[in-house]
This record gives structure tokens, C-alpha cells and sequence, in this order.
């Protein structure tokens, strides 16, 4: 990596930061004077912004910048553009779904583009400052994001839930840094690499502030035991900002995850293999079993994503390029399940209301085929069936560098948890297909119908052309970070 | 030649596919015009093929397709063989199955569903020259399974009626006893050989000549066990004893496919195969023994059960099992060009007693049980003429030296064979006594068949006076029938469909020519079959017509058959008349029974003395075989099931797991109170247990 | 030496002022431990001679955030002894586990200090001696640290705009002030000579305009 020479150059390696920055602050003030009207071209400028800068991302220049704190390279262009395409849906379904609700509002985009911000300099974090101050960025947008319905009782008790919380984990982040850097004595990652290296033996000692670090980015992925936040911010939180908690946060907080244990810590793989692995264990196992007592759909999809976190720790405890790499695919793959199961949420309505249980949707099938046959591709997809996009990312992404590490355990214990989750997923395909329908249901709205049918295209079989490639652009990534 | 022989192949097959595309539109008239005519172009091709090995000395060639399996050693290709053995096949299959396709257009005229029939018969008789032509062990075993699937699909072909479907499931089942075997066979040749292809394998079997294994505490000779198994899958598909209780039940299906199927072709694919594999057999003595007991018995069993039976069509698939006896035994003696050469005789005659057996059942509308029928030779005048040339034919009348019917010259060689081979050999001399004492049974009953059929009162005369009441006390000497031979007197009566049946007239009346056309052509073959080809198959000229295309000396059959058939020609002239005189004897009996004595037959019946029960009831093999089998089967399934699946595995495995894992679930859901501090207490718990986790795995606590 | 007793006198104080906040039943002294807190902080970033970051301490935190908190602390009312209701029925397991984090935390923080990165230095580094604190701190904030310092503005934003959207509430009815149309208003909108006859009075069907004329 080429460390930026100027301020300019340096700025240049930040333009997709740049870009949301600028446009965010645009759309605000432009907003500001064109009141509440103007909400429907601040999000069509806000999707342009994300646009532009996964772009940017994508396609800019790659170096180091701002004293090695600001890493543009593979992975974090190939996470970018992944974070930033689920922000761009996520201010479509949410404008949308808003400005039906009649709480159409331009701070909204702002807010998403402001956490997309945030997540992107997760992405590009280089030491613990960049990682500390993205995470307060985007968590901080996340929690308005949730309260964001604030004459709903149930959201703003998410909002407040998950605040709170937040603060908690953001605390043991902070203290789990702080020891990181009286140990290492620099918060840069590859700093910390060296002092870590050069203490030898001694070195155990900074890996107690590693895990608090993790416990604080657990939070961020809802792993369990940090996880307890989830259920509850899932189900009160309004629908189209849950897809954005569940899929681009999720992204930038494994990414950076990622990032520092394998370039702050490839010394010590076989230790924080270890916590990684505990967490991800929990995380499997609790998502699967709680999940199965669940009736509401959006706290079903809080554990399947609890338990989908599971896997992909699972990939990053691989410790090698092929767990980055898997870990990306993974993530793209479910994220265009969640996305797109959420957008089944937002289309599926019977009288106005959100068909939020299960029991609601009984016969979609005889009610309205095309969204029961989505509804069931995607959960088919997320449960891990063949020849689904889930049953690829599931065992070819997410356990199989696990395997090839020696981690078999673990990947057969992901195994069994999946069987144990495809009960949730099997049963609502059930109640879709064979129970009888109470009543007609609404008509859906084309935004939600559109991104549902896209992404069940995607889940079978367009993806199998996607990830051929984007394939060689994760194993890029994957090989961009320490170890190999 | 090459590219000929791959259309005779896969005409059928051709013919299958346009029948189902096209039967899907209305109009059934194409579909069966198309499967029928690629089948006559089939037989002709086979006739030319069939020309060129007999008169033209053909030299025998194989036909790569496209490689089928590839794994390691294990190689199998899609091929096409020729030699004399396959165009003996070629020429029966095909010929018989063309017929069968024209006499269909009669005889399925009222049905609804002709052209699914006609892709049915066109898919069987491709998986039949897949079987015939196949050049290793694999094509053959899925020819084998083919024709079952396509004995299966016809068998049930009335799906509506839960008769032919217990029927269809029986055949299939009671084949895959026998086709287990027929794997495990394959898989001790492979294993012997490495090797699964023909012509690799039969050159080599002397190297195996004297090779044991041990097993269950006794020496076994490899080469008796691979052929012992393989022999049971031919015993399952050519409906042996043990496993022949399917064959009778499987005249539910239309008359036209126990012509095909269950007379001239598939049932004898496993007298094809122990002919095929004649060096193997060659050098299994053990094997070669059992061949010839169980070809024995059959025989005589299965002519003594058909002595008793009333339904027609019964009687000729008992016929069948019998003349299957005969072709074994044969084999088993080291006759196999004598086998073959019945086989092929027996295919015309049988398949001509089963078409006139249709003719007359659809002459009668439907009806199958003899006591009900009588005085038809009015009626019927060709298929009473055909009928009783067949008969001729399967009796083997003949005069020795001069001239016979095809079943005189092919039978007689084979008592010839057994009694030459029984000089050194009582096994091959208790087959021989059988063999004689069997053609008396043979003429007995073809006779009583044909006698209660077409000579005597004209019973279906009263009984349409006195209306369809008699139809059930007709059944009374029933009694000690099985349910399925009560149920099955009658094909459905589809009268409905509309066509010529559609006044309900019971007055029989004589087949179209669709139908009679095919039975002139197998009379044809009945009288001369054997007389034409006698000397090819059997006599002076078999060396040179025998060959193969599989060997270096492209010898079919080892040298010692021929030293056999050698013998065989100079047996004492006693045996040549003694058959003759055997058939004589039965078809006096028959006479003095059912022409003369009239109503003889019908108080033997009455009676219902131990012998006749006996014989009615086929040895009771259908009921022991439900107690042994159907009922310890299902006792045993029962057990497993209930004990074992549902109270054990299922109580502890899936249902625990599940009400464990659903259990868990409520609990783990119950922490999730909604108080926050709950919440931030499981997140410092989390914490702790990380960090203490880390202090103690890490080595900060010494 | 003086410097050694003013930090444990310092330290000792940020910890019971800390433990303060907590235990106080009265939110309100809550908020003034806090105070006292960051006061005591500000004094050991005095200690480390980094007076810039003890003003902006005491100026941004004691100033702004903790006056703040007083206030929203009075005004919310809330029943802190409502809250502590369970207190006694939680304490056997939280205070396991407060007293287990507790020790962690302490056998962490000693490792830091015997091996940590800065375990063998005994003094601090004093800063440049040709540049005061703020321009040592404004050398690498516009610099090397202009990424970071235009994203915590950028949380600042986001905590902004947070604030109005959950808050900011455009009633109908309300009336506020619009200074531009207070500036903007003529003579002519704001007053209306009428002539009312004496011993009359204002006509009961004077002009709606004329009657209120400050719309």
C-alpha cells in the first residue's frame, strides 16, 4: 500500500467519503428551504450519492492516507460498493414505505447516507480511532433511523433500547481500545501487529483489550450473547429501516472486524480464533433454537439474523484469505435475502396492516401467488436449500474455509443449527402454501414488489452468474489483508 | 451394416417418444401408425440382419455408441452386438412385437388410451434390444431393468383396476428378488474379472476355472457362486420355480402384452443370458446342476398346474413357465443351441396361442374363463384354425425323420441333448424322464383348452338367456382360489368407448383382420420354424452358424456343447418317438375327457379330489408365499416400524430433538424480558465470561 | 513529589466522584459528583502538562454537557427509588459479576501498566518547547487527523439532526415568529386610520382587516 503523499492525494483516496459528506449536507440544507415536499428528491439525490460514491469506491484509486489511519484497498472497495448498493435500496423502500405511512421526512436519506459514512470509514478503518469514530457515525444515525416512527410507542422504545444499549457496547469498545493501545502503545493496526509481534510472550496480555473490542463489534452484529438488543429493535423499529440494520451495518462491522484481527493480530490467530469462535457458536445456536418459539416475523428474522452472524464469524475465524473472501460472498448473498425478505414484509399487507406474524400469512398462495412464491424462494434461499443462493453462501462460503482450516467442529455444529433453523423457514413456507387464507391481502406496492421479485431472481439463479463475478474480486480482497 | 442395425435399435425407442408426444393430442390414430410402422421397419431390418448371419455367414461385429459409465476400472459403454445369439433375439423380438403392434389396432380398438399402450409396447421392445444387443454386463442389466419397467407400466396398463395394479406390483417385486441376485452376480464378475465387458471376460473365465473362496465355513467355487447368482436373476425374470408366482397374476394386462412380453420375449431374456454366458456356465458343474433341477421342475410343474386352470389365458402363461422349464433344462444339460432353438420355435407358437387367445376372449367380449365358452369353431373358424395349429405345434406332433410342427424338432432336440448327456449325468436323465413324461402334459392340456374353447355346447348361449345371474354361480369349485385368480376372469369391459361392441350382442364374433393377419403370420412360423432352421440350429450345420462376435475364435458355444449335440444325434430311435408318443397319450386323454366324455371334466372338477385342489390351487405356492413372506414381511415391517422406527428412534431422535430443541427455544425466548437492564446484564455476562474465558486460555493466570 | 501527591489526591477524588454518580440516590447530586469528576480529570490533564485539554474539559463537559444534563435531570422527574426497586433482589448475581469484572478489569489494568507500551517510561514527554499546547494539538488535527476531526463533525451532525427530527414537532395553529415578515411589514399592512364618530364608537361591521391588522 502507497501512503498518500499530499493532503490532496489523501482526500482523493476518500472521495467516496467525500462525496456522502457533501451530498448529505446538500440534501439537508436544499431540504431545509424546500421543506417537507422535498423529500421524494432528496432521496432520488441521495440514491445518486450512494451511486456515485460505490463508484467511487470501486473504481478509485487504492492507498493508505491520514497516517496509515485510512486504508483504501480490495476489501474495503469490494465492502463499499456492498454497503453502499444496501443503503441505495434501503432509501427506496424507506421513502416509500415513509411516505405512505405520512411521516415522509428528508432527513431520512441524510441519516442512511450519514450511517453509509460512517460504515464505509469502518470499511476503511486503519486504526482503532477511524474504527471508533466510524462506529459512533453510523450507530448514532441507526438510532434515529429506529425511532424514526416517533409517534409509535414501539419504535421509539426500539430507538431508545437500542441507544442505550449502543452506548454500552460503544463503552467497552472505547475500554477495549484503550487497552489495546497501552499495550501496543499505537492505535494503528499494523503498529499493533509489530509491538505485538516484538512483545513475544508476553504479548497475551494485549489480547484482553482485543476482547473487549470484540464483545463491543458482536454488539454491532448481534452476536450472541451481545445480541439481546435485536428481537426487540426488530420489532419495533419500522420496516424498512430493519433491512437497512440487518444487511449494511452488518457488512462494515465484519469487515472491520475482520481487518483488525487479521492485520492487528496475525500473530495471534490461534487465540482470537478462539473468542471468535465462542461468539459464533453462541450465535448459531441461539438464533436457531430461539427462532423456533417465534411467532412475529420480524424477531424471526432478528434470530435467523443472529444466527446467520454465527456463520460468518464462523468464516472470519478461518483466519486465512479464503475466510475473507467467503466472508464477503456470504454477506453479499444474505444481504440480498434479508433485503429482499424485508421487502416481502413491506409488500405482504392485509387491510393496512403489516402481515407482521406468521399466522398472517396463511395462503398467501391462493391470495397472491407471485409474493408466496417469492416469500418462499427467499426463505428456501436463507435456510440453506439447494440449489438457493443460502445453500451456497451457508456451506460453500461460510463453512468450507472454516473446514480447510481445521475448524470441522464448529462448521458441523453450524450444520446442525441450520437444521434446526430451516424448521422457521420450512414452517412458513408451509403456512404460505397449505394453510387456509383468512382474508384477501392488499394490493403491494411496486417499490417493495420490485426488490422482493429482484432479489428471489437473484437468490435462484442470477446469482450464479454474480458470484462468478464477483468471485475473483472477494478473493482479491481476501488476499489483500495480513494473512494469506 | 453399422449404421442399419443402430436404426433397428433405436426405431423403438423413436417410435415410444413420437407415441407419447403425439397420443397427447385427441387423436390416437397417429401415434399408432407412427410407433407401428417403425417397429415393421425394425423386423425387417432384423429379418435382413438375421438373413445375412444364417445364409451369408455375416462375420459379427460390435457397434460403439457413446461410453455409459466410467469409473476406474469399471467401464461400460452403450453398444450394439451382433452375432447369431443377438439376431436370433433381433428377429424374435422384433417380429413378435410388430405383430403385436398390428394386432393391438384391433384388439385395444375400443380403448381409451391406445397410443400411451402403443408407446408402452414400443419402449419395451427398445429396452428388450438394448438387452439383447448389450455387449457388457451393465447394458444388459439395464436392458433388464427396462423391459421390467416396461413390464410394470403394461401390466398395470388398466390402472383403474386394482387386480392389474396388486399384479404389476407382484411382477415388480418378485423381480427385484431375483434381479438382486442378477447385481450381486455382476458385481462377483467384476470382481473375479475386473472387468464387466463380454469379451473380455468370457475368453478369460478358464483362468478362474479352479478358483475357491472360502464362505460360511466351506470351499465354493468362485465360478458357481457368480454363475448360481446370476442364474437367480434369470429365474426371477423368466418366471422359474420360487420365483414364477408373478407370471400368471401378470395376464392382467392386455392380451397383446402377454403375447409379447410374457410369451416370446422378456420372460425369455434369462434363457438369453445362460446361453450368453454359456463358457462361464460351462465351467460351473454346481450351477449347470441347479439349472437343470429347477428347468426340470418347472416344467413339470407348471404343466401340471395348467392342467386344472379355467381361466385361458392362465393356462398358456402356465404353458409358458413350462416350455421356460424346457429351455433351462437344456441349458443346464449343455444343450444351449437347443435352448435357443426352443427358444425361438416356442415364440412363434406361444405368441400365436396368446393372440388366438385374445381373438376368442375378444370375440367373447371380454370374456376369459373357458367353462363359459364352448362350441366357437362356428364362430370362429380362423382362429379356431390357428389356435389349434398353435396347439399342434406346442404338443410337438411330428413324425421323426419326416416332418413336424416347430415345437416337434426344437423339443425333441432337447430330449435328445438330455438323454445323450444323461448317459454320464442322472441329473441330465431325471430331466429327460420329466421332458417326456411333460409333453404328455403339454398336448393334455393344450387340448383340454382347445376342446373346452371351441368344441362341445355353447354355454355362453345359455347364460345370456338366463341373464348375467349364472355369472357368479359359475365361480362356485372356486374356492380354494386365490382372491386374485377370482378377480381376474375378465379384462374390463370398455365396451363403452363406443365401436363395433356397442350393441351388446353376445353372439362372438370373429376377429378383424388386424388380428387375424398376425395369427396367419405365426402360423406360418409354427408349422415351419422348425423345419427350416432346424439344421442351423441344432443339426449338422450349428458350428458354423453359431458364432460370435465376442471371442477370438468367434465361437458362441464351447467346444464340449458340441461334442453333446454330437451325441445327441445318435441316441437310440426310441427316444426319438418317445415324446411323440407322450404327446399322443395326453392329447387320447384329452379327447376321451373333454370330446367324448363329456361333462367329465367338469365333475372332475366338481369333485375337487386332493390332486386336482392341489394343481388348481398351483401348489399352494401363492398362499405360502403370503404367509411366509407377505405376512412375516409385514409382521416384520410392523415391528421395526412401530418398536423400532416410531417408539424408539423417532422417540428419541427426530420428536425428542425436536421437542428438546422447541423447548429450549421458549426458554432461551423467556430471557428476553424487554427491560433493558436484562439486556445489558446479559451483555456484561457475555463480557465476563469472554474475558475470564481469554485470562484463563491465554496464560495471564498462571 | 508535589506533582506525586497532587495525583493521587487527583485520582483518588475522579474515582469516588465516579462511584458517586452511581450510588447517589438524588439524580441531582448525580450530576454534581459528575462535575466533580470531570473537575478532578481536568486537574491530572494539568498534571500531564496538557492545559489545553484541561480548559477544553471543564469549558465543553462542565460547562455545556453537565449543566445540561441538570437540567434535563430536573425536568424529567424521574423516580430514581422506583427504579431501584429490585435493587436487593438482583444484587447476589450482579454483584458476582460486577465483583469478577471488577477483578478483571484491575488484573488487566495492572497489565498494562507492568507490560504494557509505556511500562518502562517514567516521565512524560514534555511537549515541544517552542509550541503551546493548542498548537501542538492544531499541528495534527488539520493534518494528519483532518479525516477524523470532519467525521466527529460529522457525528455532531447526525446527533443534530437526530435531535430535531425526533423532537421537532410543526404543529398547526402555533403561532411563531417570522422575523422576515416582521421586518418586511409596511406601514400601510400594520395601521388603519378609521374614523369612528364620537359617541359611536367602532361600527360592529368594520372590515375583518381593519380590526386585526397585525396579520
Amino acid at each position: 500500500m502507497i501512503p498518500a503523499s499530499s493532503l490532496a492525494e489523501a482526500l482523493g483516496l476518500a472521495a467516496p467519503e467525500l462525496i456522502l459528506a457533501v451530498s448529505a449536507m446538500l440534501i439537508l440544507v436544499g431540504g431545509a428551504f424546500g421543506g417537507r415536499g422535498s423529500s421524494g428528491v432528496a432521496s432520488l439525490s441521495a440514491v445518486a450519492a450512494l451511486i456515485g460514491a460505490a463508484v467511487a469506491a470501486a473504481w478509485g484509486d487504492q492507498g493508505v492516507a491520514f497516517r496509515g489511519g485510512f486504508i483504501a484497498d480490495d476489501m474495503a472497495a469490494f465492502a463499499k460498493a456492498a454497503i453502499y448498493a444496501a443503503s441505495a435500496v434501503a432509501v427506496v423502500l424507506g421513502e416509500r414505505w415513509l411516505g405512505r405511512a405520512g411521516n415522509a421526512q428528508f432527513e431520512f436519506p441524510v441519516l442512511i447516507l450519514i450511517a453509509a459514512l460512517g460504515m464505509g470509514m469502518m470499511a476503511s478503518a486503519g486504526d482503532l480511532i477511524h474504527l471508533y469514530v466510524g462506529v459512533e457515525l453510523h450507530s448514532l444515525a441507526l438510532y434515529v433511523l429506529a425511532a424514526f416512527q416517533r409517534d409509535d410507542a414501539r419504535s421509539s422504545e426500539a430507538g431508545l433500547k437500542y441507544f442505550v444499549l449502543g452506548a454500552l457496547s460503544s463503552g467497552l469498545l472505547l475500554y477495549g481500545a484503550s487497552l489495546i493501545y497501552g499495550f501496543a502503545g499505537s492505535v494503528r493496526f499494523d503498529d499493533i501487529a509489530r509491538a505485538t509481534a516484538a512483545l513475544e510472550g508476553e504479548g497475551t496480555g494485549v489480547l484482553f483489550g482485543l476482547v473487549f473490542v470484540i464483545c463491543g463489534l458482536a454488539f454491532k452484529v448481534s452476536a450472541a450473547p451481545f445480541h439481546m438488543w435485536t428481537p426487540d429493535v426488530y420489532e419495533g423499529a419500522p420496516l424498512p429501516m430493519v433491512a437497512f440494520f440487518t444487511t449494511a451495518p452488518k457488512m462494515a462491522a465484519l469487515v472491520v472486524l475482520a481487518r483488525l484481527l487479521y492485520e492487528g493480530f496475525p500473530e495471534a490467530v490461534d487465540q482470537w480464533r478462539q473468542v471468535v469462535l465462542i461468539v459464533a457458536l453462541i450465535s448459531m445456536a441461539v438464533g436457531a433454537f430461539a427462532g423456533l418459539a417465534q411467532r412475529n416475523l420480524k424477531r424471526l428474522l432478528a434470530y435467523s439474523s443472529i444466527s446467520n452472524m454465527g456463520y460468518a464469524l464462523l468464516a472470519i475465524s478461518a483466519g486465512t484469505a479464503g475466510g475473507i473472501e467467503g466472508l464477503l460472498i456470504f454477506m453479499v448473498l444474505y444481504m440480498v435475502d434479508s433485503l429482499g425478505l424485508f421487502a416481502c414484509l413491506i409488500a405482504a399487507n392485509r387491510a393496512g396492516r403489516s402481515m407482521e406474524n406468521i399466522g398472517d400469512f396463511s395462503g398467501l398462495s391462493r391470495v397472491n401467488m407471485p409474493l408466496a412464491v417469492t416469500v418462499t424462494v427467499l426463505a428456501l434461499s436463507i435456510a440453506g436449500i439447494p440449489p438457493m443462493a443460502g445453500f451456497w453462501a451457508k456451506y460453500f462460503f461460510a463453512f468450507q474455509p472454516a473446514i480447510e482450516a481445521g475448524l470441522w467442529g464448529p462448521a458441523a455444529f453450524g450444520l446442525l443449527t441450520g437444521v434446526v433453523a430451516a424448521f422457521y423457514y420450512l414452517r412458513l413456507v408451509k403456512t404460505i402454501w397449505f394453510d387456509p387464507a383468512p382474508g384477501e391481502a392488499d394490493v403491494p406496492p411496486l417499490d417493495a414488489k420490485l426488490i422482493a421479485y429482484a432479489s428471489a431472481i437473484w437468490a435462484f439463479p442470477v446469482f450464479y452468474v454474480v458470484v462468478s463475478l464477483i468471485e475473483p474480486y472477494a478473493a482479491q480482497a481476501g488476499r489483500s489483508l495480513g494473512l494469506s | 451394416m453399422e449404421s442399419l442395425v443402430t436404426i433397428l435399435v433405436f426405431a423403438p425407442l423413436l417410435g415410444a417418444v413420437l407415441a407419447g408426444v403425439l397420443g397427447k393430442r385427441g387423436d390416437s390414430k397417429p401415434a399408432m401408425a407412427v410407433a407401428t410402422v417403425l417397429l415393421f421397419l425394425s423386423a425387417g431390418l432384423s429379418w435382413g440382419v438375421f438373413y445375412q448371419t444364417a445364409w451369408h455367414e455375416l462375420e459379427p461385429f460390435v457397434v460403439r455408441i457413446a461410453p455409459f459409465i466410467s469409473v476406474g476400472d469399471f467401464q461400460s459403454a452403450w453398444s450394439i452386438r451382433v452375432d447369431t445369439l443377438s439376431a436370433v433375439m433381433l428377429v424374435v423380438v422384433t417380429t413378435v412385437s410388430a405383430l403385436v403392434h398390428l394386432y393391438s389396432w384391433g384388439y385395444m380398438a375400443e380403448d381409451g388410451g391406445r397410443s400411451r399402450f402403443f408407446s408402452y409396447l414400443s419402449l419395451f421392445t427398445f429396452a428388450m434390444l438394448m438387452l439383447v444387443t448389450a455387449a457388457d454386463f451393465m447394458q444388459l442389466f439395464f436392458g433388464w431393468e427396462g423391459v421390467g419397467l416396461a413390464s410394470y407400466l403394461l401390466i398395470g396398463f388398466w390402472f383403474h383396476k386394482p387386480t392389474a395394479n396388486a399384479a404389476a406390483i407382484k411382477a415388480f417385486v418378485v423381480n427385484r428378488v431375483g434381479d438382486f441376485g442378477f447385481a450381486l452376480g455382476i458385481m462377483t464378475v467384476f470382481w473375479m474379472f475386473g472387468s464387466i465387458e463380454f469379451a473380455e471376460v468370457l475368453p478369460r473365465v478358464g483362468e478362474f476355472a479352479r478358483t475357491e473362496w472360502a464362505f460360511a465355513g466351506a470351499q465354493w467355487r468362485a465360478l458357481d457362486i457368480a454363475c448360481l447368482l446370476l442364474f437367480v436373476g434369470a429365474m426371477g425374470k423368466s418366471a422359474q420355480f420360487f420365483l414364477h408366482t408373478w407370471l400368471p397374476d401378470a395376464m392382467e394386462g392386455p392380451t397383446p402384452v402377454s403375447a409379447l412380453i410374457h410369451a416370446a420375449t422378456m420372460v425369455t431374456a434369462g434363457v438369453y443370458m445362460v446361453c450368453l454366458l454359456a463358457p462361464m456356465f460351462e465351467l460351473a458343474p454346481q450351477a449347470k446342476q441347479i439349472v437343470t433341477i429347477i428347468g426340470a421342475v418347472t416344467a413339470l410343474f407348471a404343466a401340471t398346474v395348467g392342467l386344472a386352470q379355467n381361466d385361458i389365458k392362465r393356462v398358456i402363461a402356465y404353458s409358458t413357465c413350462s416350455q421356460l422349464g424346457y429351455m433351462f433344462f437344456a441349458a443346464g444339460v449343455g444343450a444351449y443351441q437347443a435352448a435357443m432353438f426352443h427358444l425361438f420355435t416356442h415364440a412363434f407358437f406361444k405368441a400365436l396361442l396368446f393372440l388366438g387367445a385374445g381373438s376368442v376372449i375378444h370375440g367373447m367380449h371380454h370374456e376369459q374363463d373357458m367353462r363359459r365358452m364352448g362350441g366357437l369353431m362356428r364362430y370362429l373358424p380362423l382362429t379356431f384354425a390357428a389356435m389349434t395349429i398353435g396347439n399342434i405345434a406346442i404338443a410337438g406332433f411330428g413324425v421323426p425323420h419326416v416332418f413336424g410342427f416347430a415345437g416337434f424338432y426344437s423339443k425333441d432336440s432337447i430330449l435328445e441333448a438330455a438323454y445323450a448327456a444323461g448317459q454320464e449325468n442322472p441329473t441330465a436323465m431325471f430331466a429327460f424322464i420329466v421332458g417326456v413324461l411333460v409333453a404328455g402334459l403339454t398336448a393334455f392340456y393344450s387340448f383340454r383348452l382347445a376342446f373346452m374353447t371351441f368344441n362341445g355346447p355353447a354355454v355362453w348361449k345359455h347364460e345370456a338367456d338366463a341373464g348375467h345371474g349364472l355369472k357368479a354361480a359359475a365361480h362356485h369349485p372356486d374356492d380354494h382360489a386365490t382372491a386374485a385368480q377370482n378377480e381376474s376372469h375378465s379384462e374390463p369391459d370398455v365396451s363403452e368407448h363406443g365401436g363395433a361392441h356397442g350393441d351388446h350382442d353376445h353372439t362372438p364374433h370373429e376377429s378383424p383382420w388386424t388380428m387375424l393377419v398376425p395369427l396367419g403370420v405365426l402360423s406360418v412360423g409354427a408349422i415351419f420354424a422348425g423345419f427350416v432352421f432346424h439344421e442351423r440350429f441344432f443339426g449338422e450345420e450349428q458350428a458354423e452358424f453359431w458364432r460370435s462376435a465376442m471371442r477370438p475364435d468367434r465361437v458362441l458355444f464351447p467346444e464340449s456343447t458340441s461334442r453333446l449335440l454330437e451325441e445327441a444325434h445318435h441316441v437310440p430311435e426310441w427316444v426319438l418317438w418317445s415324446p411323440t408318443v407322450a404327446s399322443l397319450i395326453g392329447l387320447a386323454a384329452a379327447v376321451f375327457i373333454y370330446l367324448l366324455r363329456r361333462g367329465m371334466g367338469a365333475r372332475i372338477a366338481a369333485n375337487a379330489g386332493p390332486l386336482w385342489t392341489f394343481f388348481y390351487n398351483k401348489w399352494f405356492f401363492d398362499e405360502l408365499y403370503h404367509f411366509v413372506f407377505v405376512r412375516g414381511a409385514a409382521k416384520l415391517g410392523e415391528l421395526f416400524w412401530k418398536r423400532g422406527d416410531r417408539d424408539t428412534i423417532d422417540k428419541l431422535g427426530p420428536n425428542g430433538l425436536a421437542a428438546l430443541s422447541y423447548f429450549g427455544g421458549r426458554r432461551l425466548v423467556r430471557i428476553q424480558t424487554g427491560f433493558l437492564y436484562h439486556y445489558a446484564f446479559v451483555m456484561l455476562l457475555g463480557v465476563a465470561g469472554l474475558l475470564t474465558y481469554a485470562l484463563f486460555a491465554f496464560g495471564a493466570v498462571e | 513529589m508535589v506533582a506525586s501527591i497532587a495525583f493521587y489526591v487527583l485520582a483518588a477524588a475522579t474515582l469516588l466522584s465516579g462511584l458517586a454518580v452511581v450510588m447517589s440516590r438524588n439524580p441531582v447530586h448525580s450530576v454534581l459528583f459528575l462535575i466533580a469528576a470531570f473537575f478532578s480529570a481536568a486537574g491530572l490533564f494539568v498534571l500531564l502538562s496538557a492545559e489545553f485539554l484541561a480548559m477544553l474539559l471543564v469549558v465543553v463537559y462542565v460547562g455545556a454537557v453537565a449543566v445540561l444534563f441538570l437540567f434535563v435531570v430536573m425536568m424529567l422527574d424521574v423516580d430514581f427509588a422506583q427504579l431501584r426497586e429490585g435493587f436487593a433482589k438482583y444484587l447476589p448475581l450482579g454483584g458476582v459479576i460486577a465483583g469478577l469484572l471488577a477483578i478483571e478489569m484491575i488484573v488487566v489494568s495492572a497489565a498494562v501498566v507492568t507490560r504494557g507500551a509505556a511500562s518502562g517510561v517514567r516521565d512524560v514527554p514534555a511537549p515541544a518547547a517552542d509550541a503551546t499546547n493548542a498548537e501542538v494539538i492544531g499541528r495534527v488535527l488539520y493534518t494528519d487527523f483532518a479525516f477524523l476531526f470532519q467525521a466527529a463533525g460529522m457525528v455532531l451532525l447526525v446527533s443534530m439532526i437526530g435531535a430535531i427530527v425526533l423532537t421537532l414537532r410543526h404543529r398547526p395553529g402555533v403561532r411563531r415568529q417570522n422575523v422576515h415578515d416582521q421586518v418586511n411589514r409596511t406601514r400601510a399592512q400594520g395601521v388603519s386610520v378609521i374614523g369612528a364618530p364620537t359617541g359611536v364608537g367602532i361600527p360592529d361591521d368594520l372590515p375583518q382587516a381593519a380590526r386585526t391588522p397585525a396579520e
